[in-house]
């Protein structure tokens, strides 16, 4: 899932300092499973935001209301009917939430609250990691279901740097040694001859330089 | 800032702490009358940031939740929770210049355990110098009434 962190206060009271009545928008899928910005974190911002207002002596009307989904258009819709009270959007979706609102509603500022963070695993309640860049081109399949781009520290794609030390990267000791997970991972498969093969460096291409990517489905289009 | 008024408090208490019954809660309600809104709930891990924010946007000068004892939690780790919750509400209100003492939390005793209505007084005591919340404004203060009074949502 997509993970993200609400920004400062101090921050998101910057940027809707000029408007007067602001929808604080939730989105109730990836950034709710992250506690950042699904039904509760949406209702709590927006108390807080209310309150910081009366402190301020503040005339603003500052309402609330969280989508299923704010990246796609059949959900952002539903503030067809509400839109019209407000003079901004803040938005508590990640940056595909963000801008599906803004492509929806392009004459009304969209605000985000939220930085978008990465593709991530629950680990346990409260923690979430990074183990998938997006890459475009996956390999997990050669290195026992473990990502060396996203979980090792120096991206290498052919063994182990040789730095770790009982199994912790020396980069960041609170990071396990990817190569070290690897190894022991193909050694249960009986697979460690995986690791003769060179792997050429990663194409980034898949990823990245050539404007924002696209999937397309003809299959699942109209 | 000084005021004549007493402040209101907005109080979440796990009924299953000693001594929290109905009984507790009518003898709180007569001698703190509008001063003190109770909120019994089944376990302290029930309340959510949200509760206390709302509570303080709405009507309280101050809201706190009274859990059990550390380790005596009939669903083992509610307390933990409420504790952790109360920390986060408190950066929160702090982020906006709000005092933080306004939220805060009481833990019942294990060894001596204390009645409901020990534990509210103590709160009460250490409230009874607080300021009026810039919260409320005059028209706001007093406004809720009963102890059972929700605070009413926002929502569009």
């Amino acid at each position: 899932m997509i993970t993200a962190e609400q920004k400062p206060i101090e921050e998101i009271r910057e940027m809707i300092a000029p408007y007067k009545r602001i929808l604080v928008a939730g989105c109730g899928s990836c950034v709710a499973e992250c506690a950042a910005g699904g039904e509760k974190e949406t209702g709590m911002l927006a108390s807080t935001l209310r309150m910081a207002a009366k402190m301020d002596g503040k005339d603003v009307v500052i309402q609330e209301k969280t989508l299923d989904r704010q990246c796609v258009n059949e959900f952002v819709i539903q503030l067809d009917e509400s839109i019209d009270q407000y003079d901004a959007v803040l938005s508590l979706g990640c940056g595909a939430g963000v801008q599906a609102v803004a492509e929806m509603y392009p004459e009304i500022p969209i605000i985000p609250a939220l930085d978008t963070e990465f593709l991530g695993e629950t680990m346990s309640q409260g923690l979430w990691i990074e183990n998938c860049l997006g890459c475009g081109d996956c390999m997990l399949h050669y290195f026992g279901g473990v990502c060396p781009l996203a979980r090792c520290s120096k991206q290498l794609l052919n063994g182990p740097c040789g730095g770790s030390m009982d199994g912790i990267c020396e980069v960041n000791p609170e990071v396990p040694c990817a190569w070290q997970t690897i190894i022991e991972r193909l050694e249960n498969f009986k697979a460690l001859e995986r690791l003769e093969e060179v792997y050429p460096p990663k194409d980034w291409s898949k990823k990245q330089g050539r404007g924002p990517r696209k999937i397309i489905r003809e299959d699942q289009q109209r | 800032m000084t005021s004549d008024k007493k402040p209101v408090l907005a109080l979440f208490y796990c009924q299953n702490t000693h001594a929290s019954g109905e009984d507790e809660r009518q003898a709180l309600e007569q001698k703190y009358g509008d001063s003190l809104k109770l909120f019994p709930i089944p376990c302290s891990g029930r309340l959510e940031p949200l509760h206390l924010l709302k509570a303080l946007e709405d009507f309280a000068d101050a809201g706190y939740v009274i859990t059990c004892p550390e380790g005596a939690c009939r669903y083992f780790e509610g307390n933990l929770r409420a504790k952790k919750r109360v920390e986060r509400t408190r950066e929160m209100i702090k982020s906006i210049g709000l005092e933080e003492e306004r939220i805060g939390f009481l833990i019942n005793s294990k060894e001596g355990p204390k009645p409901l209505t020990d534990l509210a007084d103590e709160i009460m005591d250490r409230l009874a110098n607080l300021p009026p919340s810039p919260v409320l404004g005059p028209s706001v203060q007093g406004r809720a009434t009963g102890s059972r009074q929700r605070s009413k949502g926002d929502k569009v």
